[in-house]
This record gives C-alpha cells, sequence and structure tokens, in this order.
C-alpha cells in the first residue's frame, strides 16, 4: 500500500469530504422520493442487523424476567386468588357466548349469509427500537418470509400499535402511530351508531393522539373509547385505538380538537402481534373519466 | 494497533446504538458512533474519521425512520470538521476534547433536524428537549469512553514498558563496562 504524505493527505480530504456529502445527499434526496417497497439498502441492513439484535432481546429480557418474578412473589398468592375468581367468571361467559355463537350460525344458514373471511394474527417481538432518538419506529422478527407484507396493521393485547413500512425476509421495520404524519380512520364510539368519525394522528407528542375533522355540534366525553373504521385502506375496522383524554370544543363552523391517550403502552412493548390483512383492492383508475390525466388518455 | 482498536471502537459503537435502546430508554440519549468519530478526527486520523462517518451513519439510519444518509452527511462533516481544528489547535488534553464532543454533538442535531426539514421530514420529538438530553448524555458518555480508550493507547503501553526497565538502566549507568580502558 502506497503511504501518502501528510500535505498529500490533508490536499486529499476536502475532496474526499465532498464527495462523501454528495453521496449522502444523493441518498436521502432518493430516500425521501422512493416508496416503501424500494428500500433495499434499508431492508437488507435490517437483515443483518437482526443478527445482533435478537440475541441481545433474548438476554435482557430474560434477566429482567427473572428479576421480575422475583419481586411478583409478594403478590403473587393474592394474584391467584384473584385470578382463580375470574377463571370461574370466564368460564360461565364462555359458555354462554358458546350458546350465541351456535344460535347465529343457524340463524346466519337460514339467512344463507356468507363467512367473512378473518384475518390471522402472527405473533412477534421488538428487537430493537430506533437507534437514532429522533423517530418512533421498531423492529419486529417477523419478515416476509411469514406472510408480512407492507402496511400490515401491529397490535398487541391494549389496542393498535401501528403499521410496517418495510419488510425484509426475516425481519420488519414498524411506525408507531404517533409518528406524526401517520393518518388513520377513527370513530369515538361504535361504528354505525356514532357519527363522530375524524382522522387521528400523532402530534409530536409522546403518548398522545390528536383527532380532528370531529363538527363542534357532536358531543364528545373524556373517556370515551376510539376504534379504527376501517375506511383508510390499512386498518381493519374496529381496532382499539384508545381513549379520549381531552376534548378542546368548538362550533357549528370549527371542528373540536380532541387528544386521545394510545390504550397500547407504546414504549413499553416487548411481545406484538402483526395482523395478516389486507384490505379489499381499489378499482382500477377509469380511464375513460373526463378527470383522467394527459398522459393515460395519450397512451390510449 | 491504533487503526485496529478505532475500527473495533467503531463496530462496537453502531452496534450499542443498534441495540441498547431496546435495553433501556435512557440510551438512546448516547450517540455512539459520534463518539467515536469524533475520538478518530482528533487523533487526526482523518480519512478513516470520514470513511467511519459515513458507514456509521448509514448503518444507523438504515435501522431508523428517518432518511438514509442524513446522519452520514452529519456525521461525514463533523469528522471533516474536528480533523481540521485537531491540526491546527492542540486538543490531546481530554478536558479541551470535552467542549469538542459537545459541540460536535449539537451541531449533528441541527443538521439532522435542518436537512429533514429541508426534505419535508418531521421529527418525533420535541426539538430542544432532545437536544438538551442528547447533549448532556452524548458528553458524559464520551468522557468516559475516551478514558477508557486513552488508557489502551499506545504511548501509555510503551511508557508503563520503560518504567519496568528504569531502574536496570540506572545500574548500567552508574558501573558502565569500559572496554579497552585501564
Amino acid at each position: 500500500m502506497v503511504e501518502r504524505s501528510q500535505k498529500e493527505v490533508w490536499r486529499l480530504t476536502p475532496w474526499l469530504m465532498i464527495a462523501l456529502l454528495l453521496g449522502n445527499f444523493l441518498l436521502m434526496a432518493y430516500d425521501a422520493k422512493t416508496t416503501s417497497q424500494e428500500r433495499v439498502i434499508r431492508v437488507w441492513t435490517q437483515a443483518v442487523a437482526n443478527f445482533v439484535q435478537s440475541p441481545v432481546t433474548t438476554v435482557t429480557s430474560s434477566v429482567t424476567n427473572y428479576f421480575q418474578s422475583i419481586s411478583s412473589l409478594r403478590s403473587a398468592q393474592t394474584e391467584n386468588d384473584a385470578l382463580k375468581q375470574r377463571v370461574q367468571e370466564l368460564e360461565v361467559e364462555v359458555q354462554q357466548k358458546k350458546e350465541l355463537a351456535k344460535e347465529n350460525e343457524s340463524l346466519k344458514s337460514l339467512l344463507e349469509l356468507k363467512n367473512e373471511a378473518k384475518y390471522k394474527i402472527l405473533p412477534a417481538q421488538i428487537i430493537g427500537r430506533d437507534p437514532s432518538l429522533w423517530f418512533d419506529s421498531a423492529i419486529i422478527n417477523r419478515g416476509s418470509l411469514d406472510g408480512v407484507k407492507l402496511n400490515m396493521p401491529i397490535v398487541n393485547n391494549g389496542g393498535l400499535i401501528g403499521r410496517v413500512i418495510a419488510v425484509s425476509p426475516i425481519t420488519a421495520q414498524i411506525n408507531l402511530v404517533t409518528k406524526e404524519k401517520s393518518g388513520l380512520g377513527g370513530v369515538i364510539g361504535e361504528l354505525g351508531t356514532s357519527n363522530a368519525l375524524g382522522v387521528v394522528s400523532g402530534n409530536g407528542k409522546r403518548e398522545l393522539l390528536e383527532m380532528g375533522y370531529i363538527p363542534g355540534t357532536i358531543e364528545v366525553q373524556v373517556g370515551e373509547m376510539v376504534y379504527t373504521t376501517g375506511q383508510d385502506g390499512i386498518y381493519p375496522a374496529g381496532l382499539k385505538i384508545g381513549e379520549v383524554a381531552e376534548v378542546r370544543p368548538g362550533s357549528a363552523t370549527v371542528t373540536q380538537q380532541i387528544f386521545i391517550k394510545p390504550s397500547a403502552k407504546l414504549y413499553a412493548m416487548e411481545e406484538v402481534a402483526v395482523l395478516l390483512y389486507e384490505p379489499a383492492a381499489k378499482p382500477e383508475f377509469e380511464k375513460t373519466l373526463p378527470n383522467a390525466s394527459k398522459d393515460e388518455k395519450k397512451k390510449k | 494497533m491504533e487503526q485496529l482498536k478505532i475500527t473495533l471502537a467503531v463496530i462496537i459503537a453502531v452496534i450499542l446504538q443498534w441495540t441498547l435502546r431496546n435495553v433501556n430508554d435512557v440510551f438512546m440519549y448516547v450517540d455512539f458512533p459520534l463518539i467515536i468519530i469524533v475520538y478518530a478526527a482528533l487523533q487526526r486520523n482523518t480519512i478513516k474519521a470520514l470513511l467511519f462517518g459515513m458507514v456509521s451513519g448509514i448503518a444507523v439510519d438504515a435501522l431508523s425512520g428517518g432518511l438514509l444518509g442524513a446522519n452520514g452527511f452529519t456525521k461525514t462533516l463533523i469528522a471533516f470538521a474536528v480533523s481540521e481544528i485537531a491540526r491546527r489547535v492542540y486538543l490531546d488534553n481530554l478536558l479541551l476534547q470535552i467542549p469538542v464532543i459537545a459541540g460536535a454533538c449539537l451541531l449533528d442535531g441541527l443538521m439532522y433536524f435542518g436537512l429533514h426539514r429541508l426534505f419535508g421530514q418531521e421529527l418525533s420529538m420535541p426539538f430542544l428537549e432532545t437536544t438538551a438530553y442528547r447533549l448532556i448524555g452524548t458528553t458524559i458518555a464520551g468522557t468516559i469512553i475516551y478514558l477508557i480508550l486513552g488508557s489502551f493507547s499506545v504511548d501509555s503501553l510503551k511508557r508503563s514498558k520503560r518504567g519496568s526497565f528504569s531502574s536496570r538502566r540506572q545500574t548500567r549507568r552508574r558501573n558502565p563496562i569500559r572496554l579497552g580502558k585501564r
């Protein structure tokens, strides 16, 4: 290897810096413009990082669980008694639900209704959080080989967590619902009975979401539950988003500003689930419409 | 030896940056690759610092929700700036290196924020509060890491070796063997 003199190095350094800066700038411009399906570098780096992140996560969660199990021994007896009672109550409920399900099936068959295809649930583990503290993303240990695809919802037992934004063969990157630009269709109360439909998005604050486009004439109470509507084309209907924490009322012409506390513990999650849900395909763009783009018309 | 030490330090820094946030959220306020890149630049390893800056920046960006290349851009620029300052100003003392780490961290945060704004991307965390915590965390961690890296430096190893032979040399000087003289 040729040894360079110090002066040569000092002469080369600014040019090397400019070349590297230009390379990074072009990479940023490309990444800002690219859709999620084309993020090759990101996806393969995540796949490689899995071999580092997974063992560390396994070790740390084992250690944490060990110490937690020691600390929870004290309350074990009381908790055990409470859980036994709850099991008995649930057994009664399950029996009642079984009877209702039988009745439902027989009624459906009478009406000749087809069963809707239900989506499957794939359990996953968070193996890494965003290494840059500026964003709220995470890496899970499931990828395209397990059937995970872009935009699939992520949930845990609390409720909705986010969606998949990049997929490698063995891992996937997810964005949390608190990311500012993420928006999803939400309804306060039950869909079909409530008029309080709006858009839920992050507002730059941790652990708080904002819901907009709710008319000022609709009454909203603190503590009401918010669910997904299924109309955004990403999330299925009925997923729990959170609870109304604060309402800034509007008027007949001004919409209300509603703040929601997410029901899922977004910053203390380890075990999550991927909903293998694919929304119905949208109809192909109608090319005969008068507002079809000029390019489409020229191609014809 | 020094080159190997810095290369290993960068690899370990990137691995720590990938994994430690999952252990505890406190670690997200420490930028390990930045600390090592500033160290490399202070050792006047300019070319290595620039290359490490780019590679470690892209490695962190790939697992992040931000733009790919943003960290690479900021760390390359900081590596160049620090190495140019180190060439002109004496910065071998740890007390002088502490404000360098702090300044680099602040500049890194400002540039990262500015680049994302330029490309129309919003950050998920409040800027001032996050930058302040990051400045404190990175400076403290950087000071500790520099102390550890300094204890592994070649010069300190040579000094310790010289120290163990000094009494023997003094003995030789006191009783020199004069060849051919009466």
